[in-house]
Order: C-alpha cells, then structure tokens, then sequence
C-alpha cells in the first residue's frame, strides 16, 4: 500500500473533537490524550500511520519516538492497516478450554488467512490474542470492538456468513452466573437460540 | 454501627444460606438497568447522597475499614486501610482512580458491573472519592471492553447532566467529577503503578515504590486506585453499614466475593458467594459440578498457583487465608478447571504464553525469563524434543525468577508453573520419555 | 545511619542507597542499570542482596531477639535490588550468601541469553560491563539452546551513532539519559517484553547531547561512530585533560592509538560537567589528524612556502625582527590558548618592548569586572534564572548544569567509591520547575522550552531590555518596558520578583550581551539590583583566562582590529586567521613580517612570511580558565602533530634566536609567573581544578575595549560546533551538513533559496559557505550564521546582492 506523503491533518477538520479530547484531562497532564488520540485516529483509519503518529506528538509537544513507544507498547494499535473486520480470537486458557484452538484453525480455513494477516480484499483480518475477559462464556471473538461469546461452531459458521454480507449482527447478550436474574444463572443453549431468534 | 460488629450473629458462608442475597450483581443481565433511571428506581445514588450529606470523609473511612473489605483485584489489601493512607490535604488536587483493566485470564468480574450497572461503579467513585477528599476520579477501562467503556461514557454523562457528577453533589458542597481513559491492550496496566503511567500517556511499565501512590500517583498528585469490585462493595457497605457487609465470610475474610467459573463445568458464569463458602460447594453447587473429569482447578485466575482435584484442596474454605495455607492465593477469583483430558503442561505453556506476552519487557528475569526463554522451553517439550535436564533447568529457572522480578508479574507466572511441577510432574516427565503427552490433543470446541 | 555489609559495619548518611553503602565497605555486586548522576530504576535485577533491618514494636523500642536481647533483623521475604533500596538504621546486608550468588549467577544466565557474544568483533570488547560482570558473577555456561533474538544490527542511529539493537540488554541508561539530562525525548523503547527494543523515529537524533549514550552503554549497542573498528580499548592511551571545545572547562578523555585521536569519551568533574559533554566536544577531533594538517614549519622563499626546521625558521624570524622597530609588532592569539602561551606572548612582547599584545575573540567589555560570579554548582542549584542568550550552543554544559536546577537535587556528595552510583533522589520523569527559568534571545533557542518564560526581543535591544527591567527593578515608572524591547510590563515585574525572591538567583548571558559593553554593564548592575549572581559565557575556552593574566593591548587602538588596520608592521598570529577577509588580506600583504602559527593552511598562511606548525587543543599541556574562574589542568595526548609547538615552544625557539631565554620559554617557566601572577599552583591543580582566588576572581583588569557594532543584516551566532573546523570533521559535517545558513521563509523566498541549496555569500568581507536551512523560528529580516574566531558573534554585513549558489538542493518531484 502507498502511502503518499502529503497526506492531511487528521485533526485538522476535527477540531472540536480534538479540543473535546485535550479538554477530558487537566492542563498538567495533556499527555493523557495521547491514548485517546491514538483511539480516534484508529478509529476512523484502523492503523495509524507514522504520519499520524508524527501529527499526535506535534499535537501533544512530544517528539514522534515518545509517540511510537507509547503506541507500540499495547497490542491493540496497529501500525498497519487490518481489514475492514478485524477478528480477535481469545486463545488463552479458559477459551483454550472451550475449543479457541479450533475456532481458530476453522477462521483461518474458511477465510484464507492466518493470524496477522488481513486478506486481499481488506475485509477480514485475524489475530489471536490473550484473555479478553469473557472467561465464563468462552470462547469469544472479538470482531472491531464487538464480542461475540459462547461461540460455537454453528453461530460461528452464521457469524462470518453475515459479515460476509456487511451486515455484522447485534452480539447476543450473554452474562453467566447469577446474571439476569434467571435461576439457573446460566443462559442455556435453548436460551441462546430463543435470543438469536429475536435478533 | 461497628458496634453491631462485636455481636454479630453467625456468619453467612454458604450461598445456601436464606441470608444471603445478591448485591452487586443485583442488575447484571438486567436490560436498561445501565441507565439513570432504571437506577434511581432502585435506590441508587443513595448511599452516596448519605455519605456525603451525613457523613465526615473520615467516618467513611472508618466505616468501610470496619466492614473488613479487601481490595478486590487479587492483592487483597484493605480499602479503608488504603484510603486511610493518603496524607493530610495540602491544596493540591488528589485523585481516586478505578483499576477497570481487568486482564488477569479466568477474570471477567468487572466487565458485567460496568456493561451493566456502571452507575453503581460512579456511585462508588464519588464515595471513595469523598472519603479520600479527592475530587476527581479517573476511570481506566482496558481498552478491549469497548461496551464497557460506551456504556460508562454514557452513564458519565447522564449522571453530569443530573447533578450525580460535578459541583456541589447533594448540596453537600463536595465536587467530583470523572475522567474516563482506555487502555490499549496491556495486562501489566493491572498493576497500579503501570496503570498510572499508561494513563499518563507512557509506556506502561511499573513505577518504583516508594514512592506510593498515596505520596506520588497519577501527575505526581496524591492518588489511592481501587479495583471495580471493590468501589461497588462500598456503595452497599455504606448502604446498608458495615456490619451487614461483615456478617459475610469468615474472621479472616469478609463479605462476598465473585467467583467467575470457567472450564468444563456444568454452568459457568459468575457468582456472588460469600467468602467462606468450600470450592467444593462452588464447583459442586454453585457451577453444577464439572462436565468431564477434572485433575485441577485455579483457585483465582491463572496467576494463582493451581489446586489438584482432591478432596483436600476441594475442602479448603474460599478465603485469604485458608487459600494462602495451601499455597495459592484468592486472587480476583476467576475459577478455571482443568480436566483430566488436558495435557498440563500444555495448559501450562497457555498460561505462561500469556505472561510472556503481557510483560512489560522493564526487568532481566521477566523479559529474558517469562518472555523468552520459558516459552521456548514449553514449546520444545510439546514438539516432544525435552530431555530430563530441560526438566531441572526450567525448574531453576522458575527460581530465578521467583522474587527476583521488579514487579509481581514474573512471580505471577513463575509461581503456577511451580506448582505444576509439584503436582504434576509426572505430566511433564511422560512428555519427555515419550515424546508426546499422554493426553493427546483433541477437539474441544462445541456446537 | 549504623549499616552492616557483610562484615563490615559504617555509618552512613540517610538516604544512601543499599548498593552504595555495599560499594563503600569495599564490596561489590554486579549492576548495569545504575548510573552516576541518573535515577536509579531496578530494571536489571543484577545488585540483588539479602537484606534485612531491625523493626520498632508498637512501644516504640525495638524488638530483640529473644536469645540474645540484641535487636533482631528482620530479612525481608526477597532479594532486594540494592540500587533502589535505601539504607535503614541497623540494616544488615549480605552480599556473599549462596541463595545472592546463585540469583546473581540466574540474573547473568538470563541477561546473556540472547546476547549475541560477538565479542570478537565488538568494539566495546575488553571495555564491556558486561563482559566483565558475565565473568566475575556468571557460571560461564549457558544453557540457552534456542535461536537468539534477532534485530538490527550496525544501524546508523545517527552520522554519530551507530545502534546494534541485538547487544542491547535493555538497562535504558540511555533513554533515561535523553529524558533526564538533556530533556530532548528522542530515543526510547519501542515494542514491549521480549520484543524491546530502542529505536528513534526523529531524524539524526536532533539534540547536542547524543554522544554521551555511548559513554554509558554498558555494552556495545550504542558506539562512536568516528571510532568504530579503529582500536581496542587496551590499545588506547587515555589522556584525561580538558576541553578547548569552549567556555566549559569539561573534562574528556582523549584515546589515542599510535599517534591517532581515535575518540574523544567524557571524563568525570563533579564541579563541571559531571559525566557529559556536547557532541560538537566530543565528535569534533577529527580535523587534528587531517592531511593538510602542517607538520613543519615554511618559510616563504619568492612565491613560494618552502619547509624548512624550527631553528631555520626563529633564526628567519629574529633576522627580519630586528630590521623592524619592534614596538611596531603585533602579537595575537586565539582566545583559546592556554594562560602558560599567554605568558609567552608577553615576555616576548615585552622582550620586544611592544604593547601591541592580545587575544581575539575579546569581548568590548570586561568579564571579570563588577560581576558577583557564580560557578556551575551554583547555577545547578539556582532557584531562579535569567538567560539572555542561547547557552546551549554557546556553552551546552551551561544548558545541561541549568536543567539541574530545573530539577532542584543539588549534585551528591561523593563518596569513598566515587560519585554514588545510585542517587535516590532522583527519579525518572522528574518535575522541572520550569518557572523558575526565564529565557531571552532575539531568536528561538532550545532552552526556551524548558523555560516557564520566554522572551524574543529584536536584534540590538539587549542594553534597552536589561535597561527596562533595571526600571522595574528600582521601581521607576515602567516608560521603556514595551514592544521595542520585547517584554511586556507583567513579564519584567515577573522576572523582577522572581529574581528578587530567589535566594540563589543567577543572570546568565551570552555572546549578544558580551558584544556590547553597555548591555555587559547593564546587565550587571541589574543583577546587582536583584541580588542574583551573574555567569558570561564567553566566546572560547580560556576567554576568561587570558583576560585575568592581561594578555591585552596597552591602548585600544592596538587590539587585534587596529592591529590588523595598520597599527603594526610586523605580525605574529597564533591560529587567526584574518587573511580570508578580503580587506584584512591586502593590509596583511603590506607587513614587514608575517608569522603565523597554525594547525592547518589557509588564507592567512598564504600570505605569511613563516609559518610555524601549531599544537592543537589536544596536544598541548597547559591550564586554561573556564567561563566561572576555574582554572583547569590540559594534558597532552601521545598525537602526532609532527613538529607542531604551542606558543612556549614558538617563544623558546625565538628566544634563542633572539639570544634571550624569555620566561614563557616553556610551561614550567611559564607557570612559574603565573604562580606569582594567580593564587594557583598549575603545575599541582586537582583534576577538578581550582578556583582563582578572589584576588583575580571578578576583578577588573581591562582597560582597554574593543570596537563593538549594534547593527547588520545578519547575526553570526554561536554554535556548539566549531566551524572552523568543521571541513576537516567528516563525521560531524555528515550528520551536521554544511554550516548552516538560516533563514525565515520568507527571507528564503526573497532571496530564492531553497532548502539545502549551498551558497557562498560574503560576510563583513569574508566569503562565507553555508548550506541554506529555512525554519520559522528564524525571525524575518535575521538570517542567522555561525560565528568563527574571526567572526564572533554578533551583527554583521552580509552582501546577498553577490550571492553565489554553489550546489542546488535536488527538487523533490
């Protein structure tokens, strides 16, 4: 992908957005957004370029290094582009448990591409990560910001379909244990089939 | 009130017990229960307004030191304790900031409460807040829960709207207000010190200690940071006082506590016990028993040394304590089985690529330990390659890195992979005579 | 504080670190994270011990042991990293114990692990912490089987740097260093665990201080590129003298390998420049070994310079001196020259009967006079600070000792190891009190953002800027505070308080002040006003000193200027050149005699009758006084500068031809006169030097003064770089690029000019080259130049109109 030099400000027509941004913290800590920054531009680009990151530090009075050290220090930045859905699989343990290993070597199969990787359309990417923190309804995906949990084989297979079409589907709500006030404090399969239903 | 501690009647330590009732959880899964009004309808904001209108910062204080709550996020350390650190006011802005960065495997127990009762986390801001005399609040939500991290976006701005964040909160002169940040994707941002400097907008690597947070937190500023759970307890302790909250659990361990069970177990989810109630009783009553059978189970999320499925470990009482007797630790308690189909050290080398890849990357035994060379081991035993003395070496460098690391991250994969060795090495042993594990891989994903 | 290590009990002063404590009993662990003068951190777990400590019960007394009623320590559960453990009463320390030896054993093991050992072919090889360490406390086994971490390797972090990312054993000395001591950000690490790795994305690493990194780098990851593969360590002379880079005085240590500067690394003085010095000292050495370099001495016959010896060349001299009326000869050196060749210009000027002595660069108004000098520890722990003037080229150690006091830790005391190796009290990403400092120059300078204020005012109006605040400091009617001097009535009252409140308030300024004697005088009598004292920051090393011994003409119209315009007829210049000015050029032709000594050829030793091979900086023995009255010791480094002399040994020469043995015929006699002359002993100075007495120490010796000028089009600045060497400085000009013609776009556009277009444009008569630089901070209608020797600082004549491109900058498609 070429990336042309010259290309403009992000923040140049965002400008209430980056005051609204730089006003969340107080004067003394205007580093704070540098996070935030990182977040909107992602956002909107889903990488951040060196551009951008060279834009972020002039923003913030850094130098583009602090910016680069900060952003490649968490996992969920990105300083390439990923597809238009960007799949995160948890593959830590209590997934691991539940079959992320295959729900894994099942995406990797049916779309073609491996962890890392984004396909030549630009619309998938896959990434295996660690814990999500959706340990009691494993395993779970992660497509853009959205989980989708207890994913077993047959919403998988309905899940990729729909996003194939563009059209990702509403997560379904999943909380163990005590929550919604059922009994059992387990929504059960006939539960998930009910919701999925309605959605 | 903490009169009715001395003469509390027998402690509640079964969630079979009538007493017991689910409080912080009370909302979860409860559509809409994320807005303002759904929690106004339910008492909300109340022990706050009563805190604050009736209330000194220091009873409050007391109050939640009385109740014996201890810091939820795995440390366990006494909240009241805690605020009680902060140094006398001097003029300059003091901060309360929720630890919402909740990473450690087997964990989810905050997701629920900021996705769907955040409401109750501000209220528990805006008391924590009080009691340390801080008047800002800093939300820090790992950067994954982006739900979460709407749903507070929202709840902060209807609560700022409707006078429950900003000047004067129930014209009781106090102001608070929130700033609400998200991670990026770091485990170590669990660690307080990290936690500060990520929100700071650097790399989050831990900070040296002293000084503490208390002197020097978030801008140097004096600043005390709580777990979620924890700043939920103490809306209900002030609530409902702290002998309700302490007329739960056992001497050693108050109140309840969110187990989060995982694995092959009949109903996962999470559960509001009191402390003190048998992993037995947990695994058994609560999550309906395991689904194949098991050789272990952690005890509170991955960093915690796990327990073998025997009936001494299964007896042992969810508390400090007892937890501590036996050699792990109560941890956020995120519970995970392991059954008995699981190759351990394959479960093991899960667990340490997790750490490996969520150190920071600061210090020689956890960079060049956990991060690197572990790993590398793990993966040649399951390629079947390990001799006998890949066994002793990895057991020494386990040691090395035990209590040597800048922080409690390396120990926090250091200790579990101890514990796999005392438990399970012949595991390890069976791998390395014949090559392959004697659990062999198989499919674990469900319809 | 009572502190047991091992077997040896000390006091200690509270707050000292555990690891210096062990260091001061005479024991030792391991550490590659520490360093002098920066925060301790902990990050390489190598200093770990068994520590432990006595602990008070709730009654206030401490427990004791039941056994033998002695209070009982308590050991803490884990090995403690020593570095950031701070002693206790009754601490007790073991380094020896079997559990310390195996984590430090453990702490190798992991820190070699992928360590690439290619010892062999590293320069740091034989130097090497880590080597060292790995070989005192390691198994020297290694039981790590797997492929090492593989990243780049020799990468050209700058001209200056090169970075091999896979020695790096991530201490982050040097990350710390760029956020801690010069404040520029422009390295860090990048990646997180076992991925790390250090890296910048800023071009070149843009700060003056790079090259101290690779003086910390405990390994070979970051390395001097002017030296790489050139020797190993054990190869190197290492001579610690004093740099004649500028007014600092810092100490360096010059390594030199059959007759060759090889590199020049920073030496320690805790008064001075602690452990750094500024890239333009520490890469700008090359030129001394460049081919032009003179190695003999020339003397003209006909048309030509032919080479010919010392003695041949006195006797030339003494026979052509002696058909001139020798009050008619002129004798100037460089500022930079040291006091003993001070002392030989004036015997031989006065052997000669001459008063037409000096030395140039010279300031219109005195340095020492009037002025309540403070030294750099004062400025490093002032507490308010007024600059006019841009330090950090001027005198970078200045920029660096003033972000000291930003911090507010005054430098530790030093211990019987040393300087303490783990200060606790400072702190990685400290709070700069950056109100405390106020900044004025008439264009942007680095050090403006480090400042709380700043000022910008134009061109000249020093004396009416201090005049101003003189206003507001004596409480008059506020009538000149205005634009015409930059400052607005809040500011000036501002500075003023905080001047006056401070109780170590310091004035610092610069070559702009210095080149007008009523801004000098001014601002001295405001720092009187305020009660701060004051800092100049002359124009090269031994500026200070030079004028202290009254190396200065007996009347002013026979200084350097005079001197050339036709005030003598016979001149001995020692490393000026004026000849490169056209006009100075044909007054030089009309000299009787002409000697000129001189490292290098150039426009004036074209013109000379004799020339006689000058040492350079780096090989001379002499002392020199730094910009805060510290006389300071130069020793000479085994460089082949084949018959090159400083100015005693020129003396001595002429001497014997002139049949009298002068004083300053060497440096011993030499230092014989300044014995009686200053209240110092050169010959036996400290290696932190001394300071002169109060007998010299902000006296005043001149009386006479300078021809200053107020206006031009152009301002020749001070640069941390000595372009007049710069040519013969292959590495610096590579990462420098040309001096540095700057400009304000809109300048650029009048004159067309582009950026990197490269331009000879005559300046006050000198043909100067420049690469053209084009930035906003460069104030319209200002282009700035660097000063030489011959062109200090300050306004100057530059004729545009006869501009000449040289080389065009490429267009970018």
């Amino acid at each position: 992908m070429v990336e042309l030099e010259t290309v403009a400000p992000f923040f140049a027509d965002r400008q209430e957005l980056l005051a609204e941004i730089l006003g969340r913290y107080p004067e003394y800590g205007r580093r704070s957004a540098l996070m935030p920054l990182l977040w909107e531009v992602q956002r909107a680009e889903r990488f951040v370029s060196e551009a951008r990151v060279g834009e972020i530090a002039e923003i913030l009075g850094l130098h583009a290094t602090e910016v680069r050290g900060v952003m490649s220090f968490y996992s969920t930045y990105h300083d390439h582009p990923v597809g238009r859905y960007h799949l995160k699989i948890c593959s830590t343990l209590s997934c691991s448990l539940a079959g992320s290993d295959e729900l894994y070597d099942y995406l990797a199969e049916e779309l073609g591409i491996v962890n890392g990787e984004t396909d030549a359309q630009g619309r998938f990417s896959i990434q295996k990560v660690e814990c999500l923190g959706s340990c009691t309804t494993a395993p779970v995906l992660q497509v853009n910001d959205t989980f989708y949990e207890r994913l077993g084989r047959s919403r998988c297979a309905s899940l990729i379909e729909a996003l194939r079409k563009g059209a990702p589907p509403e997560p379904w709500r999943e909380r163990g244990g005590d929550a919604a006030g059922s009994a059992s404090g387990h929504s059960g399969p006939a539960q998930d089939e009910q919701q999925r239903g309605t959605e | 009130m903490s009169d009715a501690v001395a003469e509390r009647p027998t402690p509640i330590v079964s969630r079979s017990d009538p007493r017991f009732e689910v409080t912080l959880y009370r909302h979860v899964g409860i559509e809409d229960a994320w807005t303002l009004d759904y929690y106004l309808g339910h008492s909300g904001y109340a022990a706050a307004r009563r805190s604050l209108t009736t209330m000194t910062a220091s009873e409050v204080v007391n109050e939640v030191k009385a109740s014996g709550l201890r810091g939820r996020g795995g440390a366990g350390f006494p909240t009241g304790v805690k605020w009680s650190f902060m140094p006398k006011a001097d003029g300059r802005q003091r901060f309360i900031v929720c630890n919402a960065d909740e990473s450690e495997p087997g964990s989810c127990k905050d997701r629920y409460i900021m996705e769907d009762d955040p409401h109750q986390l501000i209220e528990g801001m805006i008391i924590g807040g009080y009691a340390i005399g801080a008047t800002l609040g800093v939300l820090y939500v790992r950067g994954e829960y982006y739900l979460a991290y709407e749903r507070l976006e929202r709840a902060i701005e209807e609560a700022r709207a409707n006078g429950y964040l900003g000047k004067n909160l129930f014209g009781s002169g106090f102001d608070f207000d929130l700033i609400l940040h998200r991670g990026a994707g770091a485990y170590i941002c669990g660690e307080e010190t990290a936690l500060m400097n990520s929100y700071e907008g650097l790399r989050a690597t831990p900070r040296l200690k002293p000084p503490f947070p208390a002197q020097a937190g978030v801008y140097g500023l004096p600043t005390t940071i709580n777990n979620v759970t924890s700043l939920a307890s103490a809306v209900h302790i002030m609530e409902r006082g702290a002998a309700w909250f302490s007329a739960m659990g056992t001497d050693d361990s108050k109140g309840f506590h969110h187990v989060q069970l995982s694995g092959p177990v009949a109903k996962p989810g999470i559960y509001e016990v009191p402390m003190g109630i048998s992993y037995r009783e947990i695994i058994f009553e609560v999550g309906g028993g395991p689904t194949m059978p098991a050789k272990a189970f952690i005890p509170g999320g991955t960093s915690c040394p796990m327990f073998p499925f025997t009936d001494e470990y299964l007896d042992t009482l969810m508390e400090y304590a007892s937890v501590a007797k036996k050699g792990s630790m109560l941890g956020t308690g995120g519970l995970i089985l392991i059954p008995q189909e699981k190759c351990m050290v394959d479960a093991m080398y899960n667990i340490v690529r997790f750490y490996a890849h969520e150190s920071c990357g600061k210090c020689t035994p956890c960079r060049e330990g956990v991060a690197t060379w572990l790993p590398q081991m793990y993966r040649k035993l399951l390629e079947g390659l390990g001799t006998p003395a890949d066994l002793k070496l990895m057991e020494e460098m386990v040691r090395n890195m035990r209590g040597t690391a800048f922080c409690p991250l390396a120990d926090a994969c250091a200790m579990p992979v101890q514990a796999s060795f005392k438990f399970f090495r012949p595991e390890y042993e069976y791998l390395v005579e014949h090559g392959h594990s004697q659990y062999p891989k198989s499919d674990w994903w469900q319809e | 504080m009572k502190v047991t290590v091992n077997d040896t009990t000390l006091e200690l002063k509270p707050g000292t670190s555990v690891i210096d404590a062990l260091f001061a009993a005479g024991f030792d662990v391991p550490y590659f994270c520490s360093q002098e003068y920066m925060s301790p951190i902990g990050a390489c777990r190598m200093c770990l011990a068994r520590v432990g400590a006595p602990r008070k019960g709730p009654d206030g007394e401490w427990i004791a042991d039941e056994e033998t009623g002695e209070p009982k320590v308590f050991y803490f559960p884990n090995l403690m990293a020593t570095c950031t453990t701070m002693v206790m009463e009754g601490m007790v320390v073991d380094t020896l114990a079997e559990d310390v030896v195996s984590a430090q054993n453990g702490m190798v093991e992991f820190t070699l692990i992928n360590h690439p050992l290619d010892c062999p072919v590293c320069d740091k090889g034989g130097a090497c912490e880590l080597q060292d360490r790995a070989y005192e406390y390691g198994t020297g086994l290694s039981r790590f089987q797997f492929d090492k971490r593989h990243l780049e390797k020799h990468a050209a972090l700058s001209e200056l740097i090169t970075l091999d990312q896979e020695r790096c054993i991530h201490c982050k000395r040097c990350v710390r260093y760029f956020e801690e001591v010069p404040g520029d950000e422009v390295l860090d690490f990048i990646d997180r665990g076992g991925h790390t790795y250090i890296d910048s994305v800023e071009d070149g690493l843009p700060s003056n201080f790079t090259g101290n990194i690779t003086d910390i780098c405990p390994v070979g990851a970051l390395l001097d590129t002017t030296s790489r593969f050139r020797g190993r360590n054990w190869e190197y002379d290492h001579t610690r003298t004093t740099s004649l880079d500028d007014a600092s005085g810092s100490a360096i240590v010059v390594d030199a390998r059959t007759g060759r500067i090889e590199r020049i690394k920073a030496g320690l003085n805790a008064q001075v420049n602690k452990i750094w010095i500024d890239d333009g000292t520490r890469f700008g050495h090359e030129y001394v070994d460049a081919p032009d370099r003179l190695r003999e001495p020339l003397v003209r016959r006909g048309d030509r310079l032919v080479p010919t010896t010392w003695e041949e060349a006195a006797g030339f001299i003494a026979e052509r001196l002696a058909a001139v009326d020798s009050k008619q000869v002129g004798i100037v050196l460089r500022a930079d020259a040291t006091l003993e060749e001070g002392i030989a210009a004036k015997a031989l000027a006065e052997h000669l009967g001459t008063g037409k002595c000096d030395h140039f660069p010279r300031s219109p108004a005195s340095l020492l006079a009037g002025s309540n000098p403070a030294t750099l520890e004062e400025l490093a722990t002032a507490d308010a600070i007024f600059v006019i003037g841009d330090p950090t080229e001027e005198v970078p150690i200045v920029d660096l000792r003033i972000k000291d006091a930003l911090k507010g830790v005054p430098s530790p005391e030093l211990m019987p190891h040393g300087v303490p190796i783990a200060d606790l009290r400072l702190k990685e990403r400290m709070s700069r009190n950056g109100e405390m400092l106020t900044v004025a120059a008439p264009y942007r300078v680095d050090l403006m953002k480090h400042a709380g204020s700043s000022m910008l005012y134009p061109l000249g109006a020093e004396a009416r800027l201090i005049g101003a605040l003189q206003q507001v400091a004596e409480g008059r009617p506020e009538e000149k505070v205005g634009e015409e001097t930059g400052l607005t009535a809040q500011q000036a009252r501002g500075l003023v308080e905080r001047l006056r409140g401070g109780k170590k308030a310091v004035v610092v300024y610069g070559a702009n002040v210095i080149a007008s004697r009523e801004a000098s005088e001014a601002v001295l009598a405001f720092a009187r006003a305020v009660g701060a004292k004051t800092m100049a920051l002359p124009a090269m090393a031994n500026s200070y000193g030079l004028e202290a011994i009254d190396v200065l003409p007996s009347h002013a119209r026979y200084g350097y200027p005079g001197l050339l315009d036709g005030e003598a007829r016979a001149l001995i210049l020692s490393n000026l050149n004026p000849g490169a000015n056209s006009h100075y050029a044909e007054k030089l032709r009309e000299l009787e005699l002409l000697v000129v000594h001189s490292s290098f050829p150039d426009e004036t030793t074209d013109l000379a009758h004799v020339v006689l091979p000058a040492k350079t900086g780096y090989e001379k023995e002499g002392t020199v006084v730094n910009l805060e009255g510290r006389a300071l010791p130069l020793f000479s480094a085994p460089v082949d500068g084949g018959g090159s002399e400083d100015f005693t040994g020129l003396v001595k020469r002429l001497g014997v031809a002139l049949g009298n043995r002068l004083e300053g015929r060497s440096v011993r006699s030499a230092r014989r006169v300044l014995k009686r002359l200053l209240d110092i002993d050169p010959a036996s100075l400290p290696p932190e030097g001394e300071l002169l007495g109060p007998r010299t120490r902000g006296s005043s010796r001149v009386s006479v003064r300078a021809a200053e000028r107020a206006q031009g089009n152009l301002l020749l600045v001070p640069s941390m770089i000595r372009h007049e060497y710069l040519s013969r400085n292959p590495h610096l000009l590579a990462a420098h690029g040309e001096t540095p013609l700057r400009l304000n776009p809109f300048d650029a556009a009048r004159l067309k000019l582009s950026e990197g277009d490269v331009v000879v444009v005559p300046v006050d008569g000198v043909d100067r080259r420049a690469g053209v630089c084009i930035s906003e901070a460069v104030p319209a209608g200002l282009p700035l130049l660097p000063a030489l020797p011959d062109q200090p600082a300050g306004p100057a004549v530059a004729q545009f109109e006869v501009l000449r491109k040289e080389r065009l900058a490429l267009e970018v498609a």
